[in-house]
């Protein structure tokens, strides 16, 4: 852990912050930077073949916002005194990212939605929304915040995925299952109790995920309300319940 | 799925872990790996209200209605009024989910009718959907089950002192008076005494004797018939209360009188389920997991209130709010199940079975007082 950076709201934090939690914190930014950076680059990919100038410019101002809340993230990190390392080649996100090129690579607009703003932004805002209400001081506030414009991410993407659906109900709801699949595994398998898959590549040291508890968090939790959100957002779009019912019990534990 | 018409929806929750956790399991299929329980228990409370299945349900006349099942995914340990808010939070989810998937007629099941029964105003708005509590049909066969089971253990109802615990609730007090004037003596049991001295005094005026009690331990007589409406808080103080071979009819949620009843001959049963005779087919087939009877095709009352409705095509609120079932109701109500082959259920309690039949007859519907 990389000494306290000597702020007043460092010395305000690190006095109601005991050392274990700080070095939980730190894994727990390090993923949401990892996660924010995948969004950037995902939002920069969806740029390159935005065929409306319009979507064109709104994509890539979704990127430099990710960014813009990846770098929020890590001066949080550097308030507890902490230097989460981010790491988009981490298996996990790894994978994601791999999902969300090939929809690139097919030129697959709807794809693209479908995974960054159904899926990923499911998980980002729910877990968002939870460590908010756990995390101390400004970390806490911040996490709420971005977890908020993350929401509104998703709000203006629904209309385009709503239009899409209208047009072939089967086709779209297919590809959605597709990428459930693929995506949603990844995630599953991220938030899982143990780690089956071995290191996760972005947490500092052990797995995070036991200490959780030690900040107010559990894995149960943060998987609970992603896939809430998911089904919410499944919902908004119009899919039968039953079906994304079934779709989600089969996931990984 | 996406297309097939939805005549009826039909509110629950599952009752138990066991049953949470097999129901889980059904829709992940076999060809999964088995999820732990521990791990079902931390999933289920965070899914949002949703369809668990279609279900079929096919009448004596040979017409079918079809309907979907919507779980509440209420968790089976928040069953009680402790967590009322939350609860009535999912129930109106599951509401807003039958509106939107087009239901012409919602049946609240179980734990959800209690929460709505009074509180018909907290559902979301209901566009062309009509809801039911589905409590008249509950009545009747908890009614029916009480006669059946005093004439199988040759007792005479008109000569019997019946307590109702839970009477003013909606069943409690429809039971009251489509029993007040078969019995030979009724005791109304409930907390508020207000509503106990006004519903005494309703069946009062029409001929029955009737006492009312604030607690079971101030019952002015030993009762020999009980109807036990809400779900007991100490089911050992009630069986206390009673003539030793009392007849017991559980239809409290959750049902919790059979493990202390049947002790110095006090016979308890189950009451307010009903059989579809002709049966229901489910898809998923999750039938063999939702139904915990021991016999096939048994569902609770309240539930069969809205599939029958939807067999009649009479889409209409048929029971709202609480306090207004009569014995006339009742007796509609039951006829226009009996025609479709919906009837009481054989009579069973937590040790199995406590009659032959796994097929209830349907008969003719005798009037009701």
């Amino acid at each position: 852990m990389e000494a306290a950076s000597n702020t007043n709201d460092t010395a305000v934090v690190a006095a109601s912050t005991m050392p274990s939690s700080a070095s939980i914190w730190q894994d727990v930014l390090a993923q949401a930077i990892t996660g924010e950076l995948i969004a950037s680059m995902n939002y920069q990919s969806l740029a390159e073949i935005c065929t409306d100038e319009e979507e064109k410019a709104e994509a890539l101002e979704h990127a430099a916002s990710e960014s813009g809340h990846a770098a929020a993230f890590a001066a949080e990190g550097r308030k507890l005194g902490v230097a989460p390392k981010d790491n988009v080649e981490g298996q996990y996100w790894k994978r994601l990212r791999v999902a969300f090129l090939r929809c690139v690579a097919e030129r697959d607009f709807v794809g693209c939605l479908i995974i960054q703003e159904v899926m990923l932004e499911s998980f980002a805002v729910a877990s968002y929304a939870r460590i908010g209400k756990v995390g101390p001081g400004s970390l806490g506030e911040t996490f709420t915040a971005i977890g908020a414009e993350e929401e509104e991410h998703i709000d203006h993407a629904m209309s385009i995925l709503r239009a899409a659906r209208e047009l072939d109900v089967q086709k779209f709801d297919d590809k959605v299952h597709a990428l459930h699949l693929e995506v949603m595994t990844t995630l599953a398998e991220m938030l899982a109790r143990e780690d089956k898959n071995g290191h996760c590549e972005v947490c500092h040291g052990n797995c995070m995920k036991a200490t959780l508890p030690g900040v107010g968090l559990t894995t149960s939790e943060l998987r609970g309300a992603s896939l809430q959100q998911y089904l919410t957002t499944l919902d908004m779009l119009g899919l039968p319940g039953e079906m994304t019912l079934e779709w989600v019990t089969r996931l990984p534990v | 799925m996406r297309d097939q018409p939805v005549d009826f929806a039909l509110i629950g929750h599952q009752e138990s872990w066991r049953a949470t956790a097999d129901v889980f399991a059904l829709l992940r299929g076999p060809e999964y790996p088995a999820v732990p329980d521990e791990e079902i228990m931390s999933i289920v409370p965070w899914i949002p209200p949703r369809a668990v299945c279609r279900v079929t349900t096919h009448s004596l006349l040979g017409t079918v209605a079809q309907g979907m099942y919507i779980d509440s995914f209420i968790p089976p340990d928040r069953l009680d009024i402790a967590f009322m808010q939350e609860n009535l939070k999912r129930v109106r989810k599951a509401a807003a989910y039958a509106i939107k998937a087009g239901a012409k007629i919602v049946s609240l099941g179980g734990f959800s009718s209690i929460l709505i029964e009074g509180n018909f105003d907290m559902i979301p708005d209901r566009g062309a959907s009509v809801f039911t509590t589905g409590n008249s049909l509950t009545v009747a066969f908890i009614v029916r089950g009480i006669g059946k089971m005093c004439a199988q253990e040759g007792r005479d109802l008109r000569t019997a002192i019946v307590l109702i615990v839970g009477a003013t609730g909606d069943v409690g007090s429809g039971c009251a008076r489509c029993l007040a004037p078969l019995a030979g003596r009724m005791i109304l049991c409930a907390r508020n005494m207000e509503r106990l001295r006004r519903l005494q005094e309703e069946l009062v005026t029409q001929g029955g004797q009737v006492d009312v009690a604030a607690s079971i331990l101030e019952l002015p007589a030993r009762p020999d018939v009980v109807i036990c409406a809400a779900s007991m808080p100490s089911p050992t103080l009630l069986l206390g209360q009673l003539a030793p071979d009392a007849i017991v009819c559980d239809a409290g949620y959750p049902k919790n009188l059979a493990p202390f009843g049947n002790r110095n001959g006090t016979k308890v049963f189950y009451g307010g389920l009903g059989q579809v005779t002709c049966g229901m087919t489910f898809a998923p087939a999750v039938g063999g997991v939702l139904n915990r009877h021991p016999f096939p095709d048994v569902v609770h009352g309240c539930l069969l209130e809205g599939m029958t409705l939807a067999l009649e095509r009479r889409f209409e609120p048929f029971s709202e709010g609480r306090g207004f079932i009569t014995p006339k109701r009742v007796e509609e109500m039951e006829r226009m199940a009996n025609r479709h082959g919906i009837c009481l259920a054989p009579l069973y309690n937590g040790d199995g079975p406590i009659e032959n039949s796994r097929h209830c007859q349907p008969e003719r519907t005798e009037q009701w007082a």
